[in-house]
């Protein structure tokens, strides 16, 4: 006889004693049973167990069962009916007909992908040729050739900087929401009294000490400024996106070093002038680290520009060496003032409206009113920055500006950290 | 134009056993609802008695209901239900539990009739269908257990197997039998049940279970060894 395993036995004893066994395996079986007494148990065991298992109670029927089966299944059809917006029926019809549409709209977009690809592709190329023409170029002028002690106290004070000698046009930069700036360019703003940093000593009283200070600070300022906005052919404008925050971290490094009876001598020069930000105090927790003065880099660090045309806007990070520029600039300062005035008429008269007229796209991406255009700017993250300082500057509530909801058209740009290419978005 | 009318023996042709060939191809459809409230006295079909339809089998209960004619998944539910509820009981032993779970069987298997083929017979198919149910139900059962950071064998097993260790005179013998079932896992547990308590063959099982009448016999013989080893107090109790 073939020797098997007990598992093989075990099974085949199972087979028994459900008589499934063919004849052979059944005799062999038997066999087994004659001469091997534990199996005769195991197999006895099986039996019993089997005999168990099928006497096992069964449930009382339920004779609600169908009925709640029923009114379980209309509350279904009814669900089923209450997500589809037409009746049941013709739930096929409407799948037939959106599979057609789907097939068309395919069709139609594949005949057509040239079309659509160059409507697409058509912004971003326009974005890469002003990058190409201008920027790669190296036509770029800073816009501020030389900014004083006085032009950096007016930035820093009111964020507006005047771009002729008659301050008509101006760049000017305004906090308008908690996390977003606005930076402008343009003619109608309203004209503050120029502040000089003579009339702001007279009124402030600072110590000699004092006066150091702050002076370095304008200094400083005044690079900064020299070296964020920069203007070349083509109408092309670069602007740090930063620069709004020097405006307020001037504000709150000058009130920092003053004396809080300077301090609000320094308050009421700003409300009187109707200043952007207003000055105020607070008491500091013990322990806080207290902040006197806030670090303002003479240039900028990361390079990254907003990239302003009549018809585009990017984000790019350019490379500037200013002190070349500086040293070409004092060279042939006459030659370069007077391109970089020819530049700025081009751009703030009429080219920028002509060329506004000639954009093909319906929408004019980048184009503020008649008279000035502006960029908005949000910058996350900086609730933050006041949280340990003793003197608080905030936005003030203006009593004249610019409203926002005006303006025709106008430029955002969020998450200006990016440094890849942003295109202009359009707000109405 | 008119409806074709079935014929009057068209209630006692008996579907054709053929696998992979559909009945209804046979025996004339019987007109859809819709169409019936248009037709005239003449064309409609009288609609059978209860008696007659409870005495139909479930082959030609289905092919009226494929006809358009749900009521009569009543019948088939009537018919089978206590085998379904029994079923899932000897797999969960938890009445309370049973009824929602045979009323989801059921739902399924109604929505699914329309598409019933005729390849098995229909308490296989429903079989089939309580088995996959109860296995997606035991899969959420053991996920739950295992996301309330209670392992297997101190969890439910090990409360069935403090349950079987009471004195044999404190204990219901059916009580017993059903703990003993619930230490088998899954699919030893379906196959002993589905042979033993509701008594399929092996070759049913094989179709309920979705795998080879080799398994099935080798399952069945292992579940059975299983069972045994621990029912050993009560089949000794059972032999004197």
């Amino acid at each position: 006889m073939k020797r098997m395993n007990e598992e093989r036995w075990k099974l085949f004893f199972s087979l028994y004693v459900d008589e499934v066994l063919s004849k052979e395996g059944q005799a062999l079986v038997e066999d087994r049973l004659k001469s091997d007494a534990p199996a005769r148990a195991y197999v006895e065991e099986l039996r019993r167990l089997k005999a168990l298992l099928s006497s096992k109670q069964k449930l009382v029927p339920d004779i609600g069962f169908a009925t709640r089966l029923s009114a379980a299944l209309e509350e279904q059809k009814m669900d089923e009916r209450s997500l589809l917006p037409f009746p049941r029926r013709y739930l096929p019809a409407v799948t037939a007909l959106t599979a057609v549409i789907l097939v068309v709209t395919g069709v139609y977009i594949n005949t057509n992908k040239g079309q659509f690809s160059h409507f697409f592709s058509e912004k971003s190329q326009a974005v890469r040729d002003v990058y190409e023409k201008n920027v790669l170029q190296g036509s770029l002028l800073p816009l501020f050739s030389k900014v004083d002690k006085d032009q950096a106290l007016q930035f820093s004070l009111f964020g507006t900087l005047a771009l002729d000698d008659k301050s008509e046009t101006a760049l000017r930069v305004d906090e308008q929401t908690e996390k977003g700036y606005r930076i402008e360019v343009g003619k109608d703003f309203k004209k503050n009294t120029p502040i000089t940093f003579d009339h702001f000593l007279a009124e402030v009283k600072p110590t000699v000490e004092q006066k150091y200070i702050i002076d370095s600070l304008l200094e400083l300022t005044g690079h900064r400024i020299e070296s964020s906005v920069l203007i070349g052919d083509n109408n092309i404008m670069a602007i740090a996106p930063d620069l709004p925050r020097l405006n307020r971290m001037m504000v709150t490094n000058i009130a920092s070093c003053l004396e809080p009876p300077q301090r609000i001598r320094f308050e009421r020069l700003l409300e009187v002038n109707d200043a952007p930000y207003s000055v105020s105090s607070r008491s500091v927790p013990d322990g806080k680290k207290v902040h006197v003065l806030q670090k303002i880099p003479t240039l900028r660090r990361n390079n990254d520009f907003v990239i302003i045309t009549p018809d585009t806007m990017m984000y790019s990070r350019i490379q500037v060496d200013f002190d070349s520029l500086r040293r070409r600039m004092e060279k042939d300062f006459l030659k370069i003032e007077l391109h970089r005035e020819a530049l700025l008429k081009k751009m703030m008269a009429k080219d920028f409206q002509r060329i506004r007229r000639n954009i093909a796209l319906p929408i004019p991406p980048m184009v503020g009113s008649e008279e000035f255009f502006s960029v908005e700017i949000s910058v996350p993250g900086e609730e933050n920055e006041q949280q340990h300082m003793r003197v608080v500057i905030q936005p003030r509530v203006r009593k004249q500006g610019i409203n926002p909801e005006s303006l025709p058209r106008s430029i955002r740009i969020h998450r200006w950290n990016d440094t890849a290419a942003t295109p202009a978005n359009t707000v109405p | 134009m008119a409806l074709p009318l079935p014929s009057a023996e068209w209630y006692s042709k008996e579907p054709p056993s053929t696998v992979g060939v559909r009945a209804r191809s046979f025996v004339p459809s019987m007109p859809r609802r819709e169409d019936a409230i248009l037709m005239t006295n003449e064309q409609r079909i009288p609609r059978p008695n209860a008696e007659a339809l409870r005495e139909m089998n479930d082959e030609m209960l289905i092919s009226i209901f494929q006809s358009g004619d749900r009521d009569v998944y009543r019948i088939l539910v009537e018919r089978h239900q206590e085998r379904i509820r029994n079923l899932l009981y000897s797999i969960f032993h938890d009445r309370t539990f049973i009824d929602d779970l045979s009323q989801e069987v059921f739902i399924k298997a109604y929505q699914a009739l329309p598409r019933f083929r005729f390849e098995a017979s229909f308490y296989t198919w429903l079989y089939r269908i309580a088995v996959n149910k109860s296995r997606d139900e035991l899969r959420k059962k053991k996920l739950r257990r295992f996301f309330s950071f209670q392992t297997l064998d101190e969890g439910f097993d090990g409360e069935i197997s403090s349950r079987l260790s009471v004195p044999p005179e404190n204990r219901d013998t059916q009580e017993l039998v059903s703990l003993g079932l619930q230490t088998l896992p899954e699919k030893f547990r379906t196959a002993v049940v589905l042979k033993d308590i509701d008594g399929l063959s092996y070759e049913e099982i094989a179709e309920v279970m979705q795998c080879e009448l080799g398994t099935v016999k080798s399952r069945i013989s292992r579940a059975r060894s299983m069972l045994k080893k621990s029912l050993k107090p009560l089949l000794e109790e059972v032999k004197s």
